[in-house]
């Protein structure tokens, strides 16, 4: 089954959130944890993005890819970037995957390509 | 309300510091002490951002306290990322102005090159959102990156406009012997040579070395007094005028308008209304220019130019020393160095010895009115302050 990002709609008024809240942005006015989870889109448009040349100690990477996407929902996401010309504006699409790894955990998040 | 003045002010060089960081804050703290004539006080608040995970030290409140013969008086360290400062300031306002002290002292610290740049950059990437944005490798400079891009498309901001503030801010430096950078750059050394790119590399595109702020240590320190007790002291009559302080979303992807700093123009806003003031009396500001875009953006968001224009009053050198409204005469944060728990404290610093003349070559001439602006996350947490010289 492919893997998912999920952002949190609230059962009282609809608004969605992500990242998650414990009280709705909207309503103010949920009770605990009254969110529904709603698979993030995987397609989108990059709104910007760089190359970082100095990592975080944990990445034997030479440089990284990151950008913010549009998704077609309008909701909005940071994920790693594999594209080697990155351009704002360009249709993308993402998958879940690893991100970060350290000693015992691996931590997963969106990886976009151009679509 | 009682109104509260700023009666001394003391500052370590910014540098890398082999001391113990409580000492780092004791020395700034002591040069503030002996300038306001004090040598016992109510309350201490201490700024820092890193002690724990950097320095494998806490409660570092008690420890400055103690070092430097306070005792028996209240201490609390304030972690609050990179606006940690000028929230202990705001703290340190509000104990003498609710009567509950009459004599503050309010000091940052940071020493953050214990560890090398790697952890450094990691520490700071800490404040990010944890699992939407930390978990991918975002660093702060990341982050101004994809925001600087943003505004280059928007408002047609470039990389010579970037090279200006870091070439301003740098060279400012030079008048500030308590600054980190002490080394003059050109726009030919960093931007229009062919060895530009070998000297200015990309940090993260389209940002560059130069671009950013240096990884430094150091303190700064002032005491905050009533009106009583700073009319006794007999030190200048620098009054902290007005607070504002704004927060925005964690994850900086949420935020309606991706070129917005609206944390940061909230701030501005209030500490305005507080004090009576606008934009326009500000005599000489110090703004949180980490990344030399921030210094533009900031300057639009506090209201000295129109949103998008910011760039265009740097080129007509508005905000050089002698323009309409200097910006980081002392070198900013970018020349005289980012300690992240000092910096909100040390644009105070700058401010009231702009408001006591004692500028010498990079003085305002005749300031009576400054501002701070202290950025912290990237833009999720602001404190701006202003200072007025009274007598």
């Amino acid at each position: 089954m492919a893997r998912e990002i999920y952002a949190y709609k609230c059962r009282l008024c609809d608004t969605m959130h992500y990242p998650f809240r414990m009280v709705c942005k909207g309503c103010k006015q949920n009770d605990f944890f009254e969110f529904d989870t709603v698979p993030l889109p995987k397609s989108g448009t990059l709104l910007t993005f760089t190359r970082v040349y100095n990592l975080p100690a944990q990445y034997d990477v030479a440089t990284l890819g990151l950008g913010i996407v549009e998704l077609e929902n309008g909701m909005r996401m940071l994920g790693q970037l594999e594209i080697d010309e990155p351009e704002i504006g360009m249709a993308v699409k993402g998958s879940v995957d690893v991100v970060r790894k350290e000693a015992y955990d691996d931590y997963y998040g969106m990886v976009f390509t151009a679509a | 309300m009682r109104d509260v003045y700023v009666a001394g002010i003391g500052i370590t060089t910014f540098t890398r510091l082999e001391y113990p960081l409580s000492e780092i804050a004791a020395y700034a703290s002591m040069m503030a002490l002996k300038d306001a004539g004090v040598t016992e006080v109510d309350q201490l608040y201490v700024a820092n951002m890193g002690a724990p995970r950097v320095n494998h030290q806490t409660a570092l409140a008690s420890a400055v306290a103690d070092t430097l013969s306070l005792l028996p008086a209240g201490a609390a360290a304030i972690e609050n990322g990179p606006a940690s400062g000028a929230a202990a300031i705001k703290a340190g306002f509000q104990a003498v102005a609710s009567g509950l002290d009459d004599v503050v002292l309010v000091a940052g610290v940071e020493r953050m090159r214990e560890v090398n740049n790697l952890e450094a950059t990691d520490f700071i990437a800490t404040l990010t959102h944890p699992l939407t944005e930390y978990i991918y490798g975002v660093t702060l400079p990341a982050h101004a990156a994809m925001f600087t891009r943003l505004y280059m498309e928007k408002y047609g901001v470039t990389e010579r406009h970037l090279a200006m503030v870091g070439v301003k801010n740098q060279n400012a430096a030079l008048n500030n012997e308590w600054a980190h950078l002490q080394q003059e750059i050109s726009m030919e050394g960093i931007l229009d040579s062919p060895e530009a790119m070998t000297n200015n590399p990309y940090v993260a595109e389209p940002l560059r070395f130069f671009d950013a702020c240096p990884v430094s240590d150091g303190g700064a320190a002032i005491i905050l007094v009533s009106k009583e007790k700073a009319e006794e002291l007999g030190r200048p009559l620098i009054r902290l005028s007005g607070i504002g302080q704004a927060t925005d979303t964690h994850a900086v992807f949420e935020r309606e308008e991706p070129t917005d700093l609206l944390a940061v123009r909230k701030a501005a806003e209030d500490a305005f209304a507080m004090a009576g003031l606008t934009p326009e009396d500000v005599d000489v500001a110090e703004l949180h220019d980490a990344f030399t875009i921030l210094e533009i953006v900031e300057s639009e968001e506090v209201g000295f130019f129109p949103k998008g224009e910011g760039h265009l009053a740097l080129e007509k050198g508005e905000t050089a020393l002698g323009g309409k409204i200097p910006i980081n005469v002392g070198g900013g944060l970018k020349g005289r160095g980012h300690p992240v728990g000092a910096t909100g404290v040390a644009q105070a610093w700058e401010i009231v010895t702009q408001l006591r003349g004692d500028g010498g070559k990079r003085q305002v001439e005749g300031a009576r009115i400054g501002l701070t602006l202290n950025f912290g996350g990237f833009g999720n947490n602001v404190v701006c302050l202003t200072f007025v010289r009274e007598d």
